[in-house]
């Protein structure tokens, strides 16, 4: 199956070649199961990836910078809560058909019918088509960061998902799990969800494109660590997923891999689950939080004296985002508090035996997880601790009995924005999700969520997420563990500017690996 | 039993065999003493020294959390072995038991008995033990269970082939003249007859147990972090390869000579037993 399909990608290729003479170039990359091709179930690095390269959005964050540049967009205009967008007239779709305001409207509607991904961005948003390219969205209710939610609505192509919706499946779900219905600058020229999905320049993109972008990309899922390494060394692989564990990531370093960054603006955050006991009360979470040893975690994710994967906490928001606390307030560990709130917790120690799970795909956080069991274990506190894959973690933490104590995730502002950030992770409408598996039910979170997504102004979104961070603090349903930023080994066949250089750099997850602004070199 | 130390100690395979499991028992009976690090086989974390290549402190380097590996080898070992015996303690008499009676009465309980058994050796034995290990917790007690169901049945048709071939024998029909019990013909005549096979595949069935007692805690089914054990250690480290070679290569080994050590002695056993016939 596999070989066929390689087969069948090579000879796509292949016939696609204009001048045989040529040598197509082949980026390979790798992220972790499962690739969701189908833009409205976007959710996790590897979906994002797919989905920058295979759609396009109206807009785009700008590089290097706050704000956000027009794309398929030409141009916008904002009053009160109706935002008017002009489209580019020269855009088509990889399947020729061109772009029109009605495509717009038809990837809205199906996203949020859908209800998957991130659906969530888009609620109480409506759209119309004023024109073949004039869109107009209206709002229930203002959403200040909502141009920056627009980097999450992929434009799909409505004629040719029409063509392949049937009566039991309208919305051509079946249809884009396996096909790509975009006007990205790259085509799908074969997708296998668990092992990798193969992608060819499209030639007839609206941008020009830098002529040593990939002619191809191979986007490998779930790759051993040791596997990664061994490639990269032999030359054989081009840029490795952000999840190899720090001592694979130096070894690579010292062998002469480049490493490239990108700050997604996110944390790791250790979720524990405030509906089962003895984590649904607050003294229980405080003692563990307390316990935890933050500065251990810092040296454990350091790759060498320039590069890490992490800088110090200082609350439930990254630095440098509406409402975090300065960086000299940095989290650290207390033991005697630590005790204190394990005496005001009305369980008994002896009794917890927490569950300290582990994603199997991200061998760094078994780490954490003995670092946590050995924390923990100084107040008394037995755990066990278990390795859960990213598929199963994602379909165990849809109801609160199933939820790990304590889960592990590493969340980033899909768009850039705090609102992105914390609203699926904390408000009550939102449990249940790998963002959310704390079950937070909070009238005090909750409202500063909103009042945060209100805004109108800066001024009053600070306000509102700094006490959203005070009271994130006082109810720790998270050990904060520390604010992130993403590392990749990589080959030095490639140039990233999106990933190397700060001036280059999107502020978005994963935007980083749009392929065309990527440079091959050989 | 000097007899036995003769015939043992003029084959070095079978000697090589004996030196070995003599050692693994005795590291594992005194790893709190001999273990340079012996609080290093619970959850302990030491992250100044982690991921060391072997050294003058540490003789078979550190795992990523600093955890001393020799040590932990030495308490694995433990498990191991204390899990290797308890599941033939079990698996042995269950089968034996099914097997004499299948073999010496016959008829229905015959065909009832390995029928059974035939069901349980129809199932590859890890697709069964990941079975057993999926619907309960994996736990060090339920690795037991899950290699005790899929161990007894080859007690069992290894009794059984002897015992059928013994109850036409003349020392048996003998006791069935003089109105000898069934139990006792099957237990006190017949059994002593099958011990050494018994034995031998005890012993060789020891290495295998560990096998697969690791395949299953590589698969993070068996024994439960902190608790250090070969398989899990062996899948740890196995992601680190090449550049943390240690943490992979010296489980690796222990399982290879656990392994290597009881199959040798095994094979020296059948030579001191069958000479008894």
């Amino acid at each position: 199956m596999n070989k066929s399909l390689i087969l069948a990608a090579a000879l796509t290729a292949a016939t696609a070649l204009t001048s045989p003479a040529f040598a197509q170039t082949v980026l390979r990359v790798d992220e972790v199961a499962v690739g969701e091709l189908d833009p409205a179930k976007a959710s996790d690095y590897a979906d994002s990836i797919l989905m920058f390269n295979v759609y396009d959005t109206l807009v785009l964050p700008r590089q290097g910078g706050p704000g956000y540049d027009p794309h398929l967009a030409g141009s916008w205009e904002a009053d009160g809560a109706n935002y008017t967008f002009t489209l580019r007239d020269d855009v088509t779709f990889q399947s020729g058909n061109p772009l029109r305001a009605a495509d717009v409207v038809y990837s809205l509607e199906r996203m949020q019918e859908i209800g998957q991904g991130l659906s969530h961005l888009f609620t109480g948003v409506t759209a119309e088509a004023v024109d073949e390219h004039t869109v107009r969205f209206t709002l229930d209710e203002p959403y200040a960061p909502f141009v920056a939610s627009l980097v999450r609505l992929p434009i799909v192509d409505q004629v040719l998902v029409a063509e392949n919706a049937t009566e039991d499946d309208p919305w051509a779900e079946g249809y884009l799990s396996g096909n790509a219905a975009g006007s990205g600058a790259y085509t799908v020229t074969s997708h296998n969800p668990q092992d990798v999905t193969v992608m060819a320049l499209n030639e007839g993109y609206f941008l020009p494109i830098n002529d040593a972008a990939p002619d191809q990309v191979r986007l490998r899922y779930s790759l051993e660590a040791a596997t990664v390494r061994t490639l990269l060394s032999q030359g054989e692989h081009d840029i490795a997923s952000q999840w190899l564990p720090p001592e694979v990531i130096r070894a690579l370093a010292a062998d002469g891999a480049q490493l490239f960054t990108e700050s997604g603006t996110g944390a790791f955050y250790v979720k524990m689950n405030t509906q089962r006991a003895p984590l649904d009360d607050v003294n229980c979470r405080l003692a563990l939080s307390h316990a935890f040893d933050y500065g251990t975690a810092l040296q454990m994710v350091a790759i060498n004296e320039e590069v890490s994967s992490g800088s110090a906490p200082t609350g439930a928001i990254p630095v440098g985002m509406y409402g975090s606390n300065p960086a000299e307030m940095a989290l650290e560990r207390d033991m005697d508090a630590a005790r204190a709130y394990l005496e005001a917790c009305p369980y008994d120690p002896a009794d917890f035996n927490l569950e300290i799970s582990w994603i199997a795909e991200v061998p760094l956080e078994e780490r954490f997880a003995l670092l946590m069991q050995a924390n923990f274990a100084e107040l008394g506190i037995s755990s066990s601790i278990e390795t859960l894959p990213w598929a199963l973690f994602t379909e165990r933490v849809a109801s609160p009995e199933n939820t790990p104590h304590i889960s592990q995730i590493f969340v980033n502002a899909v768009t850039g924005d705090p609102d992105t950030l914390l609203f699926g992770m904390y408000h009550s409408s939102t449990p249940g999700t790998w963002q959310s598996p704390e079950y937070l039910a909070d009238d005090q979170v909750d409202a500063a969520l909103e009042a945060g997504r209100r805004g109108p102004g800066e001024e009053d979104r600070e306000a509102a997420y700094a006490a959203l961070n005070e009271r994130l603090m006082e109810l720790a349903p998270t050990i904060y563990g520390y604010d992130r930023q993403s590392v990749f080994a990589a080959s030095d066949r490639v140039n990233a500017p999106a990933l190397s250089d700060p001036a280059m750099a999107f502020g978005v997850d994963g935007m980083g690996f749009s392929f065309r602004l990527m440079e091959m070199t050989e | 039993m000097t007899r036995a130390l003769r015939i043992i100690a003029a084959n070095p395979l079978s000697l090589t065999g004996l030196i070995l499991v003599l050692a693994i028992v005795l590291a594992a009976l005194f790893a709190p003493w001999i273990a340079p690090f012996p609080t290093h086989n619970s959850a302990v974390v030491d992250f100044a020294y982690a991921n060391s290549a072997p050294n003058g402190r540490n003789w078979m380097g550190t795992d990523l959390v600093g955890r001393d590996i020799f040590s932990r080898i030495l308490y694995a070992y433990r498990i191991s072995l204390g899990l290797g015996i308890v599941v033939l303690i079990i698996a042995t008499p269950i089968g034996t038991i099914v097997g004499l009676l299948a073999g010496y009465l016959g008829g229905w309980t015959e065909s009832v008995l390995m029928r059974l058994v035939d069901v349980f050796l129809s199932i590859p034995p890890l697709v069964l033990a990941i079975a057993v290990l999926g619907v309960l917790e994996p736990t060090l007690t339920n690795a037991m269970i899950a290699v005790t169901v899929m161990w007894w049945p080859w007690y069992a048709r290894l009794v059984y082939s002897i015992a059928r071939s013994e109850r036409e024998e003349g020392y048996v029909l003998a006791a069935e003249v003089i109105g000898a019990p069934t139990t006792h013909i099957a237990f006190r005549e017949i059994l002593p007859n099958c011990l050494p096979a018994i034995i031998t595949k005890m012993t060789l069935d020891m290495g295998f147990v560990i096998i697969i007692a690791s395949s299953l805690s590589f698969l993070g089914l068996g024994v439960q972090p902190p608790t250090p054990d070969l398989g899990s250690m062996v899948a740890e480290g196995a992601r680190y390869l090449p550049d943390s070679w240690w943490m992979t290569v010296f489980p690796g080994l222990a399982i290879l000579f656990a392994v290597f050590g009881f199959n040798l002695l095994g094979d020296g056993l059948r030579d001191v037993l069958g000479a008894d016939e």
